[in-house]
């Protein structure tokens, strides 16, 4: 009688498995990075799966970036995590050590998702400790130098010159005075600062952390680089260590700026202005080819959902290549989506990719918003004209003790 | 009579000073507020726009922005009743009780005061997801009765000590019960007070930022500050809009305070001056 | 209210006690309490460390820095706040046409939410495109202007600067109810004796506002001391941390970088910070009142 009793509870079982039992509403959430339109683009394909997964409703909830962080933080905390949301890549490898967000190893493998398909450097953002914890979803790089071509053709400068260390150097002396800046530098407390510093120290051939897991900032190659941006710093507005690359903009946008240092996103905001524009792949020393800095969102499930099928078959059409370029306002992580995103959005879409393709992630570490916090104040140290040895040999002392 | 006239000429042109430095701010804000978007900024500064426009108004007053004022409105206006209500309650007690042990809640209430908001913020968060409070209003509503409580207190506690009491005994002695004499003579008698209190919880529940933000996570539950906040990206802010908004923002709190300040002043005095 | 009427006491008292009990000491003592683990967010097994979390802030470069932003900060907003308010309600209360409209207008800053305020200041400070600077290329030959926000010399005296600006009006306008109830005869006698308008200010006038000096000064500490919207928009600490104060770290500690228990030791801290601030002010005030009663 027991047996029987089993036996019909797994044929019930069974045969609720292949349809989902009752309709299920997923929590989504995203950063809300631009007011490009995105939100239609992005409705129009959430609207599209729920037409193809009837018994799957999603519900999606777009946070400005600056209180992005807090709200999930509070959200996990709480016990009341989204089932899927954007995280930032500088944010898996924490959410990952706390257990909050779900191993997708498996699924991934199962379902043919690998790492080819996608920007190594975003995959990689997404592995922490030999697991994959989350799906790349978007990606950017910074930086790319976006230059205003009148300043340089009235100042004599060839765009090419700014590939170069000498040759961003010497454009920029050339296009300072007359209440012109030839270089948008910026050093607030802000991951934007990290990226372009990270930039230069990448460039130079140096490194953040060794593959030790050390801090290197302060060996030959980084510090030659802070020293050179210490330099290049004279050259900049005034005020950059309270600057964010948002504020340079209204500078660029009104042509008194004639270097700037962002990631491709800003191409929309400039194809938009009066401004005669044209950008190189960031700047490295002679003979080297320039290193940008990953940037990026990654897909992430979380442990607390209890729809993680459900959220699953979501986030596979996100990601999937017909679908990941209408959803992302950066680059989409997917290469075959990315191409046909640049060629139909960005100017340059060839030379973007060849900067993707060569960019460095962050470190990927459970404590990377310390390391990130040490670095601010080291690169705003530099930027003010500490020297620059002594000021990255006092910030690794205190990254070596965060690890 | 020479010298207190000098004294009148300085006494104006101090004022205008401070009148400068207190309104110039404002002139910029509603400048860039009526700046095209597509008008870059001069260097230096423009005090005024070339073409000034309501554009940024027109597209500011979106409706999701409408929602966000409903919400302030709706939070602040139940904020401001309970904290007022409760704090009349308290500040009576407290100036009549004759109870030694009050003293020492008044310490309490007042030692309340000092405790940071960011540190506390996640333990109240848990206990409103434990009562399924979250994106609610009545989150919002409890925590900013309970931070503007303490502040509330001490205010009309001042404004009730200097009452006479002697009213208070002779409706007692007529045979008025507690209750009576508690409505029918202190609370009319506490009226500017209670105007006052009310204003101070409006201004700071209206501009609170922290509790809003942790507690609301969908776009029909947020306030006007944090919605405010949608306007600064990852990369930067739409100052134009922003500003626009700020306008609109602070509108109905300066219309409020136009029409009451007479007792707020009178209020402020009163918990000042006894307090 | 009578001593049989004492239950009422404590039944209008009780909602008030439950509230605050709830939602500010329990979550405080909390606080407390996670400030002896090892608690933060990748660590969800937190440990009993005793004072290990205070031993390392204490030693850190960061603590210091944070101590002396915040003494600077509260103290410098407080007495530059008092002082302006005083004077603008010493300004605003000799009878002068038009005192009505200018006291409503100096309100504004006060009603103006702190979000917007540290925006709109920021953006005023803007070597660029901000107005202050565009006045002061304007009106001297400066070629360059200054970079208020930018330099760590600077940082913090351009947001107290702004603090004051939004502040000073509370304080005007407790001071200016004050200045009501000076005695009028008291200060027709001191005319009479030839005492000038200082010496008025300083026999008449102060002594008998002192009682409001003292709780206005209290009150704009403890407001000042907590107050986080506008440097944490301004300048999120920075440059350098030159204005990193209590309620910034402990934000940025927590909800920044995940540290849950360093936030909650920062809390701490701050509180004892605050109150030492606090007992401080009581016993200047007490002495100095001393030493006038005495002379």
């Amino acid at each position: 009688m027991k047996h029987y009793i089993s036996y019909a509870a797994l044929g019930a079982a069974l045969m609720a498995q292949p349809v989902f039992a009752q309709d299920v509403t997923l929590q989504f959430w995203d950063n809300q990075q631009t007011e490009s339109g995105l939100s239609d683009v992005q409705k129009a394909a959430v609207d599209r799966f729920m037409a193809e997964n009837p018994d799957i409703a999603i519900e999606v909830t777009t946070i400005p970036y600056p209180e992005y962080q807090q709200r999930l933080l509070t959200a996990v905390q709480g016990g009341n995590a989204p089932d899927i949301a954007t995280l930032d890549q500088i944010w898996l490898g924490a959410f990952a050590e706390a257990k909050a967000v779900v191993d997708l190893s498996d699924r991934a493998a199962e379902a043919g998702l690998t790492r080819d398909q996608f920007f190594g450097g975003a995959w990689d953002s997404a592995v922490y400790e030999d697991a994959l914890y989350g799906m790349p979803f978007n990606v950017d790089v910074w930086q790319f130098s976006f230059f205003n071509q009148d300043l340089l053709d009235a100042a004599g400068v060839s765009s090419a010159d700014l590939s170069t260390f000498e040759g961003l150097r010497a454009a920029a002396e050339k296009m300072t005075g007359d209440g012109k800046f030839g270089v948008g530098l910026f050093g607030h407390a802000g991951e934007d600062t990290v990226a372009v510093m990270n930039s230069f120290i990448f460039s130079n051939g140096g490194e953040v952390l060794a593959s030790d897991g050390s801090c290197a900032l302060n060996q030959p190659e980084a510090v030659e680089a802070l020293a050179y941006v210490q330099d290049l710093a004279q050259f900049a507005p005034n005020g950059i260590l309270s600057a964010s690359s948002g504020d340079m903009r209204e500078l660029f946008l009104n042509g008194s700026l004639a270097i700037e240092f962002w990631p491709a996103l800003e191409q929309p905001t400039l194809k938009s202005s009066e401004i005669n524009w044209g950008f190189v792949n960031g700047t490295a020393p002679e003979g080297k080819t320039p290193v940008g800095t990953f940037g990026g969102w990654n897909l992430a499930m979380f442990e607390s959902s209890e729809h993680k099928d459900a959220a699953w078959r979501f986030m596979q059409f996100l990601v999937s290549e017909e679908v990941n370029g209408d959803v992302v306002d950066l680059i989409p992580a997917n290469t075959n989506a990315a191409e046909t995103f640049l060629a139909a959005n960005r100017e340059g879409p060839d030379q973007i990719m060849a900067h993707l393709n060569n960019a460095k992630p962050r470190p990927l570490s459970a404590r990377y918003l310390e390391i990130a916090d040490v670095q601010m104040r080291l690169y705003q140290d530099v930027l003010s004209g500490t020297n620059a040895q002594e000021a990255a040999d006092t910030a690794c002392g205190e990254i070596d003790a965060i690890n | 009579m020479k010298r207190s006239k000098t004294l009148r000429i300085l006494s104006v042109v101090g004022l205008l000073i401070i009148g400068l430095i207190v309104l110039l701010p404002f002139f910029w804000m509603i400048s860039v507020s009526l700046k095209p978007a597509t008008e870059p900024f001069a260097i230096p500064a423009r005090l005024w726009p070339e073409s000034p426009t309501l554009a940024n108004y027109a597209s500011a007053f979106r409706p999701e922005f409408r929602t966000y004022f409903l919400n302030s409105m709706i939070v602040s206006g139940a904020s401001v009743v309970i904290t007022v209500s409760l704090a009349l309650f308290a500040a009576y007690s407290f100036t009549r009780g004759q109870l030694f042990a009050l003293s020492f809640m008044l310490g309490a209430v007042v030692l309340a005061q000092m405790f940071p908001h960011a540190a506390i913020i996640i333990p109240i968060y848990k206990m409103m997801r434990s009562w399924d409070l979250l994106n609610s209003y009545t989150s919002l509503i409890l925590s900013y009765v309970s931070i503007t409580l303490p502040v509330a207190i001490w205010m009309l506690r001042g404004f009730l000590v200097k009452l006479p009491v002697s009213l208070e005994e002779a409706a007692a002695v007529d045979g008025a019960s507690p209750m009576r004499v508690f409505r029918d003579i202190v609370v009319p008698l506490a009226r500017p007070g209670i105007i006052s209190v009310a204003v101070y919880v409006l201004i700071i529940t209206w501009q609170e930022f922290l509790f809003a933000l942790s507690f609301t996570s969908t776009n029909d539950m947020r306030t006007l500050p944090v919605g405010l906040n949608d306007f600064i990206g990852q990369y930067g802010i739409r100052y134009g809009e922003l500003m626009a908004s700020s306008v609109m923002v602070s509108m109905p709190v300066v219309a409020v305070f136009f029409f009451l300040q007479r007792y707020f002043v009178a209020g402020l005095t009163a918990g000042a001056v006894k307090g | 209210m009578t001593y049989k009427d004492r239950w009422l006491a404590w039944l209008f008292l009780a909602p008030t006690l439950v509230l605050l009990a709830v939602f500010l000491y329990y979550p405080m003592i909390g606080t407390f309490v996670e400030s002896f683990y090892s608690t933060s967010f990748i660590n969800p097994n937190p440990e009993f460390v005793g004072f290990e979390v205070y031993r390392k802030i204490i030693a850190s470069r960061e603590f210091s820095e944070v101590l002396w932003n915040s003494v600077l900060w509260t103290v410098g907003a407080v007495i530059l706040q008092n002082i302006l308010g005083f004077s603008t309600a010493m300004l605003l209360n000799q009878g002068l046409p038009g005192q009505g409209l200018l006291r409503a207008l100096f309100l504004l800053p006060f009603i103006l939410p702190g979000v917007v305020t540290a925006i709109l200041w920021r953006f005023m400070y803007d070597p660029q495109l901000g107005l202050v600077n565009s006045l002061v290329v304007r009106l001297s030959d400066a070629e360059n202007a200054v970079a208020w926000l930018a330099s760590a010399d600077t940082a913090m005296i351009a947001v107290i600067f702004t603090a004051v600006w939004k502040g000073f009006p509370f304080s005007m306008l407790i001071y200016l109810a004050a200045l009501q109830s000076v005695d009028r005869e008291q200060l027709e006698a001191a005319t009479i004796d030839g005492a000038g308008p200082f010496r008025k200010l300083i026999d008449v006038i102060i002594p008998s506002v002192s009682s409001v000096i003292l709780v206005n000064i209290v009150l704009t500490l403890i407001l000042t001391f907590n107050y986080f919207d506008i440097i944490w928009i301004m300048t999120r600490g920075g440059p350098q941390d030159s204005t990193h104060i209590f309620p910034t770290i402990i934000y940025e500690t927590g909800f920044g970088q995940f540290r849950f228990g360093e936030a909650a030791t920062y809390g701490v801290f701050s509180i004892l910070v605050l109150s030492v601030l606090v007992a401080l002010y009581a016993i200047v005030q007490r002495t100095t009142s001393n030493r006038r009663a005495t002379s």
